[in-house]
Protein backbone atom coordinates (compact mmCIF):
# COMPACT_ATOMS: atom_id res chain seq x y z
CA UNK A 1 0.00 0.00 0.00
CA UNK A 2 1.04 3.52 -1.06
CA UNK A 3 1.93 6.46 2.38
CA UNK A 4 -0.88 7.64 3.17
CA UNK A 5 -1.85 10.85 1.57
CA UNK A 6 -4.46 13.30 1.84
CA UNK A 7 -6.19 14.52 -1.14
CA UNK A 8 -8.28 17.70 -1.77
CA UNK A 9 -11.06 15.72 -2.29
CA UNK A 10 -10.66 14.54 1.20
CA UNK A 11 -10.25 17.63 2.57
CA UNK A 12 -13.46 19.60 0.60
CA UNK A 13 -15.67 16.52 1.65
CA UNK A 14 -14.98 16.53 5.44
CA UNK A 15 -14.52 20.53 6.05
CA UNK A 16 -17.89 21.28 4.39
CA UNK A 17 -20.15 18.30 4.91
CA UNK A 18 -18.63 17.17 8.52
CA UNK A 19 -17.56 18.87 11.69
CA UNK A 20 -19.50 20.05 14.45
CA UNK A 21 -22.51 22.00 13.67
CA UNK A 22 -24.05 24.62 16.33
CA UNK A 23 -27.69 24.52 16.59
CA UNK A 24 -28.57 27.77 18.07
CA UNK A 25 -29.91 31.37 17.22
CA UNK A 26 -26.53 33.10 17.63
CA UNK A 27 -25.40 31.17 14.56
CA UNK A 28 -25.62 33.17 11.17
CA UNK A 29 -28.34 31.75 8.93
CA UNK A 30 -29.98 32.24 5.73
CA UNK A 31 -34.07 31.19 6.07
CA UNK A 32 -33.08 29.37 9.62
CA UNK A 33 -30.81 26.84 7.14
CA UNK A 34 -27.21 27.59 8.51
CA UNK A 35 -25.56 28.05 5.63
CA UNK A 36 -22.53 25.75 5.35
CA UNK A 37 -21.03 25.43 2.35
CA UNK A 38 -24.12 25.73 -0.05
CA UNK A 39 -22.70 28.56 -1.85
CA UNK A 40 -19.19 26.86 -1.52
CA UNK A 41 -20.07 23.93 -3.36
CA UNK A 42 -22.01 25.35 -6.03
CA UNK A 43 -18.60 27.02 -6.48
CA UNK A 44 -16.37 24.21 -6.37
CA UNK A 45 -18.76 21.85 -8.38
CA UNK A 46 -16.77 23.22 -11.07
CA UNK A 47 -13.94 21.50 -10.01
CA UNK A 48 -16.01 18.07 -10.03
CA UNK A 49 -18.83 16.52 -11.77
CA UNK A 50 -22.02 17.33 -12.00
CA UNK A 51 -22.94 14.16 -10.63
CA UNK A 52 -21.06 14.07 -7.91
CA UNK A 53 -22.42 17.80 -6.66
CA UNK A 54 -26.00 16.27 -7.36
CA UNK A 55 -24.63 13.27 -5.18
CA UNK A 56 -22.81 15.21 -2.64
CA UNK A 57 -25.82 17.58 -1.61
CA UNK A 58 -28.68 14.77 -1.33
CA UNK A 59 -26.25 13.35 1.01
CA UNK A 60 -25.28 16.79 2.76
CA UNK A 61 -28.88 17.09 3.40
CA UNK A 62 -29.46 13.58 5.00
CA UNK A 63 -26.46 13.94 7.26
CA UNK A 64 -27.61 17.01 8.44
CA UNK A 65 -31.20 15.90 8.71
CA UNK A 66 -29.88 13.40 10.91
CA UNK A 67 -27.85 16.00 13.04
CA UNK A 68 -31.04 17.88 13.91
CA UNK A 69 -32.86 15.13 15.10
CA UNK A 70 -29.28 13.78 17.00
CA UNK A 71 -28.63 10.39 15.35
CA UNK A 72 -25.58 11.78 13.62
CA UNK A 73 -23.18 9.10 16.12
CA UNK A 74 -21.11 7.08 13.99
CA UNK A 75 -21.72 3.43 14.47
CA UNK A 76 -19.29 2.06 17.05
CA UNK A 77 -17.21 -0.72 14.77
CA UNK A 78 -18.49 -3.86 16.49
CA UNK A 79 -17.57 -5.66 12.73
CA UNK A 80 -21.62 -5.99 12.77
CA UNK A 81 -22.74 -4.83 9.21
CA UNK A 82 -25.53 -1.77 10.86
CA UNK A 83 -28.64 -2.66 8.89
CA UNK A 84 -29.10 1.04 6.96
CA UNK A 85 -26.00 0.33 5.24
CA UNK A 86 -26.63 -1.10 2.16
CA UNK A 87 -24.12 -2.81 -0.06
CA UNK A 88 -22.62 -0.29 -3.31
CA UNK A 89 -24.94 -0.45 -6.47
CA UNK A 90 -22.77 -1.16 -9.44
CA UNK A 91 -24.38 0.62 -12.17
CA UNK A 92 -21.46 2.08 -13.78
CA UNK A 93 -19.12 -0.78 -13.45
CA UNK A 94 -21.77 -2.73 -15.52
CA UNK A 95 -20.65 -0.41 -18.33
CA UNK A 96 -16.95 -0.57 -17.34
CA UNK A 97 -16.54 -4.36 -17.62
CA UNK A 98 -19.06 -4.89 -20.77
CA UNK B 1 -1.33 59.36 0.78
CA UNK B 2 0.25 55.91 2.00
CA UNK B 3 -1.39 53.07 0.84
CA UNK B 4 -0.81 49.78 3.25
CA UNK B 5 -2.11 46.24 1.35
CA UNK B 6 -4.30 46.51 4.19
CA UNK B 7 -6.12 50.04 3.14
CA UNK B 8 -6.64 48.80 -0.69
CA UNK B 9 -8.47 45.48 0.55
CA UNK B 10 -11.05 47.56 2.47
CA UNK B 11 -11.64 50.97 1.04
CA UNK B 12 -14.21 51.54 4.12
CA UNK B 13 -11.07 50.28 6.45
CA UNK B 14 -12.76 52.55 9.48
CA UNK B 15 -16.45 51.18 8.56
CA UNK B 16 -15.62 47.26 7.88
CA UNK B 17 -13.17 47.21 11.30
CA UNK B 18 -16.69 48.07 13.54
CA UNK B 19 -18.25 45.57 11.83
CA UNK B 20 -15.84 43.13 12.50
CA UNK B 21 -16.82 42.94 16.11
CA UNK B 22 -20.02 41.46 14.53
CA UNK B 23 -19.26 38.37 14.28
CA UNK B 24 -16.81 35.17 14.63
CA UNK B 25 -15.76 32.71 12.78
CA UNK B 26 -15.17 29.66 14.22
CA UNK B 27 -12.56 26.77 13.54
CA UNK B 28 -12.45 24.63 16.20
CA UNK B 29 -12.57 23.99 19.71
CA UNK B 30 -9.54 22.59 21.81
CA UNK B 31 -9.17 21.31 24.92
CA UNK B 32 -6.63 24.38 25.97
CA UNK B 33 -6.98 27.59 28.17
CA UNK B 34 -4.33 29.56 26.83
CA UNK B 35 -5.23 33.03 25.92
CA UNK B 36 -3.56 33.24 22.79
CA UNK B 37 -2.68 34.13 19.12
CA UNK B 38 -1.98 32.02 16.25
CA UNK B 39 -0.95 34.59 14.27
CA UNK B 40 -2.53 35.45 10.52
CA UNK B 41 -2.71 32.01 9.56
CA UNK B 42 -6.80 31.98 9.19
CA UNK B 43 -9.02 32.38 6.35
CA UNK B 44 -7.78 35.38 4.02
CA UNK B 45 -4.86 35.89 6.09
CA UNK B 46 -6.96 36.28 9.36
CA UNK B 47 -5.48 36.92 12.73
CA UNK B 48 -6.52 33.54 14.42
CA UNK B 49 -6.97 33.88 18.67
CA UNK B 50 -8.31 31.28 21.05
CA UNK B 51 -11.41 32.53 23.42
CA UNK B 52 -11.33 30.32 26.32
CA UNK B 53 -13.69 29.55 28.60
CA UNK B 54 -12.69 27.33 31.48
CA UNK B 55 -9.92 24.54 30.41
CA UNK B 56 -12.21 24.55 26.61
CA UNK B 57 -11.17 26.94 23.53
CA UNK B 58 -12.45 28.32 20.74
CA UNK B 59 -9.94 29.36 17.51
CA UNK B 60 -11.33 32.49 16.23
CA UNK B 61 -11.42 35.05 13.55
CA UNK B 62 -13.20 38.36 13.99
CA UNK B 63 -15.64 38.99 11.05
CA UNK B 64 -18.58 40.64 9.55
CA UNK B 65 -21.89 38.75 10.07
CA UNK B 66 -21.59 37.47 6.76
CA UNK B 67 -20.79 33.42 5.31
CA UNK B 68 -18.00 33.13 3.47
CA UNK B 69 -19.45 33.40 0.05
CA UNK B 70 -17.81 33.18 -3.99
CA UNK B 71 -18.47 31.64 -7.34
CA UNK B 72 -15.12 31.17 -7.90
CA UNK B 73 -13.65 27.63 -6.87
CA UNK B 74 -10.34 28.42 -6.48
CA UNK B 75 -11.07 31.38 -4.13
CA UNK B 76 -13.26 28.70 -2.15
CA UNK B 77 -11.24 26.37 -2.02
CA UNK B 78 -7.81 28.48 -0.43
CA UNK B 79 -10.89 29.08 2.16
CA UNK B 80 -11.42 25.38 2.59
CA UNK B 81 -8.20 24.62 2.88
CA UNK B 82 -7.19 27.54 5.21
CA UNK B 83 -9.94 26.62 7.73
CA UNK B 84 -8.41 22.67 7.67
CA UNK B 85 -4.90 24.39 8.41
CA UNK B 86 -5.86 26.28 11.23
CA UNK B 87 -7.79 23.00 12.55
CA UNK B 88 -4.80 21.22 11.58
CA UNK B 89 -2.53 23.49 13.32
CA UNK B 90 -4.77 23.09 16.50
CA UNK B 91 -4.46 19.88 16.32
CA UNK B 92 -1.08 19.13 16.29
CA UNK B 93 -0.82 21.68 19.57
CA UNK B 94 -3.36 19.73 21.70
CA UNK B 95 -3.70 16.53 20.43
CA UNK B 96 -7.90 17.25 20.26
CA UNK B 97 -9.75 19.07 18.25
CA UNK B 98 -14.18 19.16 17.88
CA UNK B 99 -13.59 20.62 14.12
CA UNK B 100 -16.35 23.14 13.10
CA UNK B 101 -18.14 23.06 9.92
CA UNK B 102 -16.85 25.34 7.56
CA UNK B 103 -18.73 28.67 7.67
CA UNK B 104 -19.70 28.67 11.18
CA UNK B 105 -20.08 32.46 12.39
CA UNK B 106 -21.29 33.51 15.77
CA UNK B 107 -22.59 36.77 15.65
CA UNK B 108 -23.92 39.21 18.45
CA UNK B 109 -27.33 39.01 19.85
CA UNK B 110 -29.50 38.46 22.82
CA UNK B 111 -28.06 41.98 23.82
CA UNK B 112 -24.67 40.22 23.86
CA UNK B 113 -21.29 40.47 21.62
CA UNK B 114 -20.82 37.27 19.72
CA UNK B 115 -17.54 36.77 21.41
CA UNK B 116 -19.77 36.89 24.73
CA UNK B 117 -22.25 34.81 22.36
CA UNK B 118 -19.35 32.30 22.33
CA UNK B 119 -18.58 31.91 25.55
CA UNK B 120 -22.19 31.13 26.69
CA UNK B 121 -22.23 28.58 24.12
CA UNK B 122 -18.99 26.60 25.65
CA UNK B 123 -20.66 27.33 29.01
CA UNK B 124 -23.94 25.65 28.07
CA UNK B 125 -22.51 22.76 26.16
CA UNK B 126 -19.35 22.42 28.31
CA UNK B 127 -19.97 18.23 29.17
CA UNK B 128 -20.48 17.96 25.75
CA UNK B 129 -17.79 19.49 24.34
CA UNK B 130 -15.55 17.59 27.07
CA UNK B 131 -16.65 14.27 26.88
CA UNK B 132 -16.26 14.29 23.48
CA UNK B 133 -12.73 15.95 23.11
CA UNK B 134 -11.77 13.14 25.73
CA UNK B 135 -13.28 10.74 23.53
CA UNK B 136 -10.93 11.78 20.38
CA UNK B 137 -7.90 12.26 22.16
CA UNK B 138 -4.96 10.27 20.66
CA UNK B 139 -7.01 9.55 17.45
CA UNK B 140 -6.96 10.49 14.33
CA UNK B 141 -9.39 10.20 11.28
CA UNK B 142 -8.46 8.33 8.05
CA UNK B 143 -10.53 8.16 4.59
CA UNK B 144 -10.11 4.46 3.43
CA UNK B 145 -11.43 3.44 -0.26
CA UNK B 146 -11.01 0.13 -1.89
CA UNK B 147 -11.30 -0.38 -5.64
CA UNK B 148 -11.16 -2.97 -7.72
CA UNK B 149 -10.20 -3.81 -11.69
CA UNK B 150 -13.95 -4.92 -12.71
CA UNK B 151 -12.62 -6.69 -16.03
CA UNK B 152 -10.22 -8.34 -14.17
CA UNK B 153 -12.79 -9.58 -11.67
CA UNK B 154 -15.24 -10.16 -14.00
CA UNK B 155 -12.67 -12.51 -16.35
CA UNK B 156 -12.05 -14.72 -13.20
CA UNK B 157 -15.86 -15.49 -12.56
CA UNK B 158 -16.29 -16.09 -16.25
CA UNK B 159 -12.91 -18.50 -16.06
CA UNK B 160 -14.19 -20.21 -12.76
CA UNK B 161 -17.77 -20.67 -13.46
CA UNK B 162 -18.82 -24.19 -15.36
CA UNK B 163 -22.40 -22.24 -16.61
CA UNK B 164 -20.13 -19.42 -18.44
CA UNK B 165 -17.91 -21.68 -19.68
CA UNK B 166 -20.14 -23.69 -21.11
CA UNK B 167 -22.29 -20.49 -22.19
CA UNK B 168 -18.87 -19.44 -23.92
CA UNK B 169 -18.07 -22.58 -25.65
CA UNK B 170 -22.18 -21.98 -26.75
CA UNK B 171 -21.13 -19.13 -28.66
CA UNK B 172 -18.01 -19.89 -29.92
CA UNK B 173 -19.45 -23.13 -31.81
CA UNK B 174 -23.07 -21.87 -32.84
CA UNK B 175 -24.24 -19.72 -35.60
CA UNK B 176 -24.38 -16.20 -35.37
CA UNK B 177 -27.72 -16.11 -34.01
CA UNK B 178 -27.72 -18.20 -31.52
CA UNK B 179 -24.45 -17.07 -30.12
CA UNK B 180 -26.18 -13.54 -29.90
CA UNK B 181 -28.63 -15.17 -27.37
CA UNK B 182 -26.12 -16.70 -25.78
CA UNK B 183 -24.10 -13.48 -25.47
CA UNK B 184 -26.84 -12.04 -23.96
CA UNK B 185 -27.43 -14.46 -21.36
CA UNK B 186 -23.74 -14.44 -20.38
CA UNK B 187 -23.75 -10.79 -19.84
CA UNK B 188 -26.37 -10.76 -17.83
CA UNK B 189 -25.75 -14.18 -15.51
CA UNK B 190 -22.22 -12.18 -15.15
CA UNK B 191 -23.33 -9.11 -14.28
CA UNK B 192 -25.42 -10.79 -11.36
CA UNK B 193 -22.23 -12.47 -10.07
CA UNK B 194 -20.44 -9.06 -10.05
CA UNK B 195 -23.07 -7.35 -7.80
CA UNK B 196 -23.27 -10.60 -5.73
CA UNK B 197 -19.49 -10.44 -5.10
CA UNK B 198 -19.26 -7.25 -4.83
CA UNK B 199 -21.94 -7.07 -1.71
CA UNK B 200 -20.05 -9.98 -0.01
CA UNK B 201 -16.92 -8.24 -0.56
CA UNK B 202 -18.34 -4.79 0.76
CA UNK B 203 -19.45 -7.04 4.07
CA UNK B 204 -16.25 -8.64 3.99
CA UNK B 205 -14.11 -5.73 4.13
CA UNK B 206 -16.11 -3.89 6.51
CA UNK B 207 -15.97 -6.73 8.50
CA UNK B 208 -12.43 -6.73 9.02
CA UNK B 209 -11.59 -3.23 8.78
CA UNK B 210 -14.62 -2.10 11.26
CA UNK B 211 -12.53 -4.41 13.50
CA UNK B 212 -9.35 -2.63 13.35
CA UNK B 213 -10.66 0.86 14.01
CA UNK B 214 -12.28 2.59 17.29
CA UNK B 215 -15.53 4.04 15.14
CA UNK B 216 -16.67 4.08 11.24
CA UNK B 217 -18.70 5.29 8.66
CA UNK B 218 -19.46 4.09 5.62
CA UNK B 219 -19.62 6.95 2.83
CA UNK B 220 -21.25 6.99 -0.53
CA UNK B 221 -18.83 5.36 -3.22
CA UNK B 222 -17.47 7.65 -6.16
CA UNK B 223 -16.30 7.78 -9.29
CA UNK B 224 -12.82 6.60 -9.39
CA UNK B 225 -10.18 6.43 -12.51
CA UNK B 226 -10.92 4.70 -15.60
CA UNK B 227 -11.02 0.68 -15.34
CA UNK B 228 -11.86 1.04 -11.68
CA UNK B 229 -14.23 0.95 -9.61
CA UNK B 230 -14.73 1.77 -5.79
CA UNK B 231 -16.32 -1.01 -3.25
CA UNK B 232 -16.11 0.79 -0.50
CA UNK B 233 -15.59 4.34 0.69
CA UNK B 234 -15.18 4.80 4.53
CA UNK B 235 -14.07 7.34 7.15
CA UNK B 236 -12.58 5.50 10.03
CA UNK B 237 -11.82 7.01 13.72
CA UNK B 238 -7.96 5.15 14.74
CA UNK B 239 -6.16 5.38 17.75
CA UNK B 240 -2.10 5.59 17.78
CA UNK B 241 -2.26 2.00 18.74
CA UNK B 242 -4.89 0.36 16.34
CA UNK B 243 -3.21 1.94 13.38
CA UNK B 244 -0.68 -0.85 12.82
CA UNK B 245 -3.40 -3.01 12.78
CA UNK B 246 -5.41 -1.00 10.00
CA UNK B 247 -2.24 -0.91 8.28
CA UNK B 248 -1.53 -4.66 8.00
CA UNK B 249 -5.75 -5.11 7.23
CA UNK B 250 -5.26 -2.76 4.45
CA UNK B 251 -1.49 -3.96 3.02
CA UNK B 252 -3.44 -7.68 2.84
CA UNK B 253 -6.41 -6.06 0.79
CA UNK B 254 -3.97 -4.53 -1.61
CA UNK B 255 -2.48 -7.52 -2.31
CA UNK B 256 -5.17 -8.96 -3.84
CA UNK B 257 -4.87 -9.33 -7.53
CA UNK B 258 -7.49 -6.68 -8.82
CA UNK B 259 -7.46 -4.67 -5.63
CA UNK B 260 -6.55 -1.30 -4.88
CA UNK B 261 -6.62 0.62 -1.48
CA UNK B 262 -6.37 4.45 -0.78
CA UNK B 263 -5.50 5.28 2.55
CA UNK B 264 -5.95 9.17 3.03
CA UNK B 265 -4.87 10.69 6.38
CA UNK B 266 -4.32 11.58 9.38
CA UNK B 267 -6.72 13.84 9.56
CA UNK B 268 -8.45 15.53 12.99
CA UNK B 269 -11.62 14.07 13.60
CA UNK B 270 -13.98 15.92 11.12
CA UNK B 271 -16.80 13.46 10.70
CA UNK B 272 -16.45 11.81 14.44
CA UNK B 273 -17.75 14.98 16.36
Amino acid sequence: MSRPQVGLVDLLDRVLDRGLLINADIIISLAGVPLIGINLRAALAGMDTMVKYGLMQEWDNGIREAARSGHNMPAPATGALPASVMPPRLEEGVAAWQ
Amino acid sequence: MELSAEGLRHPLAGAVSARQQAGRYIYCVAGANEVLSLGSIGIEGREVHAVVHNDLCALVHDCVAQPYQSDDAQVATAWVLAHHQVVEAAWHRWGAVLPLTFNTIIEAGDGRSAEENLSVWLNTEYQVLRGKLDALTGKAEYGVQVSWAPSLIAGKIAETSPDMREMEEGIRSRPRGIAYMYRQRLESLLRKEMEARAAEEFKELYSRLSRCVDSIHVEKTRAVEEGRQMLLNLSCLVSLERYPDLAAELDRVGSREGFFVRLAGPLPPYSFC
